[in-house]
């Protein structure tokens, strides 16, 4: 009897050992695109992992630009800057936010903290918007404020009109703006609840709103990787949300998306985009964030199934009904590189090379080794669909060494000249990039100021 | 009836083993690794994601009481309590937290397949040898008065 058990504690342990081999990733370039190369899913004891020490920026460091373009920081010392918004008369709105924080659930969310603190992603969020004010549209910054304070882990942001919303981590609030405001003091008018705690796994409300402003959309990511956290959490997560801007009325645009980061509209086409943060845990290679335009009523995977059909077997019970329908996304970016900004080119300001398609800000993650994402791309678009290669815009967030990560880069958007603007949420910085002139004063100096 | 002073003396004597501190914490941390089965079983049956969410609870409370036999055992030693280890109850209980060890990481998985079919084959397992290590009285030592026994 004894004997037999022994056996198989021997089988089962070098079973375990096998499986807890960690295996390195593949070329990220097989996922670039349409038709991104899927390993085999795999399960681990030990999921593959690699995480990066966040070390911030030293004086006179900075990101490195691609050829003929220049990187200069607009403001520094922030609190976890995520998402960035240029106003009408060219104020650039940094809004300041983390997760709202969430008591441990199991065992291994202990770890999960030390991993998110050591790679800086951990820091307290400033719960508030900042604004900056450029002019003279030449990179030096003439004034900085806090424009909206004590907001509750707010991420979206969009002007319709003479209203700004604000995309709280529970709720859309409305605050009635005029141009060349510097401060808003007034709470702000809730136009409707959004899914959050408990919980609240995927906390930020990305958003946009509508050509014609009637209608706002709303990313809202699930409330676990892969349903751990139950079905019952899950109700109304992992959805697009299309909100009616008058009567704070929502229905669910599309869903299956496990977390739309970001939302924007393509400019020639009014086709919604959004790009999305596949699930973890099933390999290095497995499973390709992705960019994709966004169907009414579309179903796209998560979480029962990813890049359309393929079924995720940790979901009990399994949903046939939902996979037959799943949307394959349009463009593949490769796997854990976690892309959290996107924003349109608006023609050649930075150069003819990005006059048309998508900047991504690939926040990286450290469920890959080697480490993927930390870095700006571009995806070329032809009659407003992304085709071919991305294109590295803004790198050198990561250390030479591959282990330390300066900055991360997060939310995106262009200020009024076409450059283009990148929220660095670990470096605490928004950095401005663009076309290097022959004579171009001040942006090649890193700002010394502190708030 | 025998006085007190009597007892107390025959007590003490060849006729009861010597306290060992460790047995109580094996047995605690037998009973905390193998309650994980039934919410496994339940997780299994339901579906239901808290019943996983215990057993991962379950199983790490399961080895840090380990942990703490661990201490005790050789505390049992340093004292002159335990005079050898009994070799059949401890590869019995050694076994049975390696494996609980495996199934923590296991069950640190998400969803469905942190408990079917591997989590739940563990603790079956797991299960299995610490039944017999109870049966066999939790103690991984043999105490110095009852070894003197022929």
């Amino acid at each position: 009897m004894r004997t037999m058990s022994l056996c198989r504690i021997v089988a089962l342990i070098s079973i375990a050992a096998t499986a807890a081999c960690s295996s390195r990733a593949g070329d990220p370039a097989r996922q670039y695109g349409p038709d991104p190369y899927l390993p085999e899913p795999r399960e681990y004891l030990l999921p593959p992992m690699s995480v990066p020490k966040a070390i911030g920026w030293q004086a006179g460091e900075m990101p490195t630009a691609s050829a003929g373009l220049t990187v200069a920081a607009l403001a520094t010392g922030l609190e976890h800057p995520r998402t960035l918004y240029t106003l009408p008369n060219g104020d650039i709105l940094v809004v300041e936010s983390n997760s709202p924080g969430t008591e441990p659930f199991r065992p291994k969310d202990f770890i999960a903290g030390k991993v998110k603190a050591r790679a800086g992603a951990a820091a307290t969020g400033g719960n508030r918007i900042t604004l900056l004010r450029e002019a003279d549209g030449n990179g030096t910054r003439e004034l900085r404020t806090v424009f909206i304070d004590h907001l509750h882990s707010p991420y979206g942001i969009v002007l319709v009109g003479d209203t700004l919303y604000v995309a709280n981590t529970d709720a859309i609030l409305a605050f009635s703006y005029t141009p060349g405001m510097t401060r808003i003091t007034s709470p702000g008018v809730k136009l409707t609840d959004l899914p959050a705690g408990p919980i609240d796994h995927h906390w930020t409300k990305s958003m946009t709103a509508s050509a014609d402003g009637s209608k706002l959309y709303v990313g809202v990511g699930s409330n676990s990787n892969i349903t751990e956290n139950g079905m019952a959490v899950e109700e109304g997560r992992a959805v697009i949300y299309e909100v009616d801007r008058s009567t704070g009325a929502k229905r669910i645009f599309a869903s299956g998306t496990r977390n739309p980061t970001s939302v924007a509209f393509e400019p020639h086409t009014q086709q919604l985009f959004a790009v999305v943060n596949e699930r973890d845990e099933i390999g290095p290679d497995l499973v390709p964030d992705y960019l994709t335009s966004i169907r009414q009523g579309g179903f796209y995977g998560w979480p029962y199934s990813y890049w359309g059909t393929h079924v995720d077997v940790r979901v009990h019970p399994q949903r046939p009904d939902l996979v037959a329908r799943a949307i394959r996304p349009d463009y593949g970016l490769s796997s854990h590189v976690a892309p959290l900004g996107l924003v349109f080119s608006q023609g050649q300001h930075l150069s003819s090379l990005f006059a048309n398609g998508a900047f991504i800000g690939e926040h990286g993650s450290w469920d890959r080794s080697p480490l993927n994402g930390y870095q700006v791309i571009y995806v070329p678009f032809v009659n407003g669909r992304p085709l071919g290669k991305p294109i590295p815009v803004v790198t050198g967030f990561l250390g030479r060494d591959n282990e330390t990560v300066h900055g991360r880069p997060v939310g995106l958007a262009l200020d009024r000249s076409g450059a283009l603007l990148i929220a660095d949420d670990v470096g605490n910085t928004v950095w401005r990039v663009s076309a290097r002139q022959a004579v171009e004063p001040s942006t090649t100096q890193p700002e010394s100021g502190v708030p | 009836m025998l006085a007190p002073n009597l007892s107390e003396s025959i007590v003490s004597s060849a006729d009861r083993a010597p306290f060992l501190l460790h047995r109580g914490f094996i047995g605690a941390g037998a009973v905390l690794l193998m309650a994980a089965l039934i919410t496994d079983y339940t997780y299994y049956t339901t579906a239901l994601w808290q019943w996983a969410n215990f057993s991962a609870w379950l199983i790490t409370a399961g080895l840090i009481v380990m942990l703490v036999a661990v201490v005790s055992l050789l505390i049992d030693f340093a004292t002159g309590h335990a005079r050898r280890l009994n070799p059949a109850s401890f590869m019995l209980v050694t076994a049975a937290a390696l494996l609980s060890l495996v199934n923590a990481f296991v069950h640190s998985r998400d969803a469905w397949t942190s408990v079917v079919p591997q989590g739940i084959l563990l603790s079956v397992v797991s299960t299995i040898l610490l039944v017999i290590a109870g049966a066999r009285g939790w103690s991984l030592a043999v105490s110095r008065a009852s070894g003197d026994r022929p």
